[in-house]
């Protein structure tokens, strides 16, 4: 393990354990991230990735461990506080709000960057109003930003899949993150969509996110990660850049059983 | 600028009406139709906006009208009396709100459906406080300061005030920040979450504030029959609310106010052709055609009338722009 | 009375009643499972039972063909309501569903009253009207009807989805209708039959309970409100279902005793609400427990 000043630590996960019932969905997992780095979680169906993503953004509650994000503890926090300190994601299946526009869609992601309440709202009290005309600004900006700047007004349904990913990342993005976890991004993606989520990730790593990916596509993640996390059966089998993982035989063994 | 001119002419005549026509029979239905209007869009943005299943807007709905009876009646100011009663449904929605909206779906239908029932159970037997099943009658007129609201017509501008004032309020929220938060509930509470909403806490917000409207207007109709009874709130009015919100559409904000105005005159129409045909019309009978009604609304035009509307005025933008292109 | 033959006639009413709500429950629960409707016409089913013998028998059929025809008719007309109506709803979802049944219960609801009027009737008890003594607690027959019904339904019921080739496709299509269709199995008469199952047990069952509480064009609300509840309450499952209409029954039974007839809706509804509520608590109480 390498000694990393701390202050250089976005997130850190420590005996991190999920029960299903009498399933360990998560065991004993345990890692950290590096500000700005690029990380990716694979394993095979089943593994915990999205449980993992699930605990650390507050959905499920850990049974064991802890999470710190930013020198804070944060495990056992409710999602919606998690949400507020700067952790995004987008999910596997969309769960987009699929009776809400492009533009909707997004403006919820801006939900943290204000606080006028329902009365003020309902009121349409000057303040609220300008609060509002500030959200559609930031939402503009990451519709801008994912290249959907002509769709801001359709309807979910008019989308094909690759872009509503997008809309999916412009709504995260919204939030102004520090860590954005994406949760198999490029799942249906044709070739020319997966190479500008490529783009994108490189552009907000720039700005200073940190990137924590869960994908099944190797080539995605061998090509665009720092350092890669390998889950099996909720335990962590190997941790390290690429190469590294690619020649661990445990992996090996993980992805295609013991005949090799 | 365009989208305002068709609201704009629709409140421009609901304000003529009474200086226009001056029938009081029409203005009575008027009146009625804003009240049950303002009830059943209250419902609507609870159900179709946010997700919340309960049916128990009929009793915040008694409730305002009881306590503000009680406490006129007792000689507390009108107005003093329509803040106590909004106060009171306030507390009760608050305290039973957090532990009922946990309930999901159609497990919170039935609790709410449960509470109807034994709301109107509880007040038909408090019969020295509430007048009990006869009803509570000698409710003193509203007076605020000099002014006396008396007679439908007073009543007319005071309802429709409330009604398109809630209106208003809804249409604002919906549209910013707070309302858009209530409107991810029914497709993704996770997604809605992890954007950092607190789901619970909104849901009870939302779930007061459409009891506090049901109480005022409530008070409302205390004032104006001067005479309430616990028939007036239990689950016909339910099912009347459901009625509505169907057959206008809870998809649009409109669009029970519209159902309350269709389902209201197809009443009169009906009552007025039909009693000649059948001597009992009670509030049962007109179920069966209102049934009949939602059925048909449910099967063939599941948006309702303003869900229809909306098309035809989608429709008419197309051609429009088709006919405006070079 | 003493507390004893109180407590005993407490009981058995409240296990008579308990027994009526176990069989709507399960009326409920055999439609929710299968179609995912939640038919809020059960308890209209149960006051036609009632009604359509009450009628047939004022009309002149005797008091066993009377009933006979009104369980066929109920029969009838549930099946008719899910061929025509239910059916063809576009976007089927629970809250339409919700709508459509609660619409066709006022429909149905009306329509007897337009038909047969406000008044309460009565049917006469098919054993007689003797009554049995224990230790000072009276029992009729029909009371034994009652309890007998529940016992038969839920015996045969169970036996049937387990064991018979037929109940099991049943289960199986409410597990996974397209993996039924897949098999060969005709999912949508299977719908059909629930919703004539329900109908017929519905019916049957307002026609025992007739003669002790009598039927009247209002009496399906509550009665089928309270079979849901005890459906929701048993979590939908055969046994959870009867053990929660017991309790049900129980509580009303005592509370009508003990505290006052008027209020014993009150007090039954609101245990049952607080059950309902703190179900929504259990999951995460047995986490910590295990």
């Amino acid at each position: 393990m390498s000694a990393s000043p701390d202050h250089n630590i976005l997130l850190k996960v420590d005996n991190l354990g999920k029960r299903f019932g009498g399933i360990h969905a998560l065991a004993d997992v345990a890692f950290e991230l590096e500000k700005g780095s690029i990380n990716s979680l694979i394993g095979p169906n089943g593994a915990g990735k999205t449980t993992f993503i699930n605990v650390v953004t507050g959905i499920h509650a850990a049974d064991s461990g802890e999470i710190v994000f930013q020198a804070e503890n944060i495990s056992g926090l409710p999602a919606h506080v998690i949400a507020s300190k700067g952790i995004g994601r987008t999910f596997q299946l969309e769960e987009l709000f699929a009776g809400l526009s492009v533009m909707e869609n997004t403006l919820v992601g801006c939900h943290t960057q204000s606080s006028s309440g329902m009365l003020a709202c309902g009121l349409s009290l000057p303040w609220a109003r300008k609060e509002e005309k500030r959200l559609r600004e930031i939402a503009m900006e990451s519709l801008t930003f994912v290249g959907l700047e002509k769709r801001a007004n359709d309807p979910i349904s008019k989308l094909p899949l690759g872009e509503r990913k997008l809309v999916g990342v412009a709504r995260a993005l919204s939030m102004n993150p520090t860590l954005l976890m994406l949760d198999e991004p490029v799942g249906g993606l044709a070739a020319h969509e997966a190479k500008k989520l490529v783009d994108l990730i490189y552009m907000l790593v720039g700005k200073g996110l940190t990137i924590f990916i869960v994908e099944h596509n190797m080539p995605f993640v061998m090509s665009l990660s720092e350092k890669v996390i390998v889950l099996d059966e909720g335990t962590k089998i190997a941790e390290g850049p690429p190469e590294q993982v690619r020649a661990n035989q445990e992996v090996i063994r993980a992805y295609l059983g013991d005949e090799v | 600028m365009k989208g305002h001119i068709l609201p704009g002419l629709v409140m421009l005549a609901i304000f003529l009406l009474p200086i226009i026509v001056p029938s009081p029979y029409i203005i009575g239905v008027m009146c009625f139709i804003a009240i049950y209007g303002a009830l059943a869009l209250g419902k609507a943005v609870l159900m179709e906006n946010s997700g919340i299943f309960s049916v128990a807007h009929p009793a915040w709905f008694g409730i305002g009208a009881y306590v503000t009876a009680i406490a006129t009646i007792r000689g507390v100011p009108p107005l003093v009396s329509i803040g106590v009663a909004a106060l009171c449904v306030a507390c009760l929605a608050y305290i039973m709100g957090a532990p009922l909206l946990r309930l999901k779906e159609y497990y919170l239908a039935n609790a709410t459906f449960c509470l109807l029932i034994i709301m109107e159970i509880v007040i038909g037997n408090m019969g020295s406080l509430t007048g009990g099943h006869e009803g509570l009658m000698g409710i003193p007129p509203l007076t605020i300061g000099p002014i006396k609201f008396e007679g439908d017509r007073d009543f007319y501008f005071l309802s429709w005030g409330l009604c398109i004032g809630s209106l208003w309020f809804f249409h604002n929220l919906m549209n910013t920040r707070a309302g858009r938060a209530l409107r991810t509930f029914m497709y993704s509470e996770v997604a809605s979450k992890s954007m950092g909403i607190n789901v619970s806490q909104y849901k009870l917000r939302i779930f007061v504030i459409t009891s506090v409207m049901a109480s005022l207007t409530g008070s409302i109709l205390a004032f104006w029959l001067r005479f309430i009874e616990p028939a007036m709130f239990g689950i016909p009015l339910m099912i009347e609310l459901l009625t509505m919100v169907i057959v206008g559409g809870g998809g649009i904000l409109y669009g029970p106010i519209l159902g309350a105005f269709t389902i209201m005159w197809l009443r009169e129409v009906i009552q007025a052709y039909l009693a000649r045909l059948l001597p009992v019309m009670t509030a049962e009978v007109d179920a069966v055609f209102f049934g009949i009604i939602v059925i048909l609304t449910l099967i063939f035009m599941p948006g309702g009338i303003a869900g229809w509307v909306e098309q035809l005025m989608h429709a008419g933008r197309r051609v429009g722009e088709r006919l405006t292109r070079p | 009375m003493d507390l004893l033959s109180q407590i005993l006639q407490y009981a058995i009413s409240g296990i008579t009643a308990g027994s009526i709500y176990g069989v709507i429950g399960i009326c409920w629960s055999v439609v929710y499972l299968m179609t995912s409707v939640l038919n809020f016409t059960t308890g209209e089913f149960v006051m036609l039972g009632g009604m359509l013998t009450w009628g047939f028998h004022a009309a002149g059929l005797g008091l066993f063909p009377a009933s006979v025809i009104a369980v066929a008719a109920t029969i009838c007309i549930s099946a008719v309501m899910e061929r025509t109506t239910i059916r063809s709803v576009r976007y089927p979802s629970a809250r339409t569903y919700m709508m459509l049944t609660i619409a066709l219960g006022a429909v149905i609801k009306g329509s007897v009253l337009l038909k047969f009027g406000s008044e309460t009737r009565k049917i006469d008890p098919i054993f007689g009207a003797d009554v049995l003594h224990i230790s000072g607690a009276t029992l009729t027959p029909q009371v034994i009807c009652v309890v007998g019904l529940l016992v038969i339904v839920t015996l045969g019921l169970s036996w049937f989805l387990n064991y018979t080739l037929f109940g099991k496709a049943l289960r199986a299509s409410a597990f996974n209708s397209t993996g039924a269709r897949l098999v060969g199995i005709d999912v949508s008469k299977f719908r059909l039959f629930c919703f004539g199952l329900a109908g017929g047990l519905g019916a049957v069952t307002g026609i025992i309970t007739a003669p002790i509480t009598f039927t009247g064009y209002e009496i399906g609300l509550l009665t089928g409100l309270k079979g849901l509840v005890v459906a929701i309450v048993g979590n939908w499952t055969i046994p959870g279902t009867v053990a929660a209409a017991l309790v049900l029954g129980l509580l009303e039974g005592f509370g009508a005793g003990f505290i006052s007839p008027g209020l014993k809706d009150v007090f039954a509804l609101t245990v049952m609400i607080i059950v309902l509520i703190v179900g929504t608590y259990r999951l995460p109480l047995w986490k910590r427990g295990t």
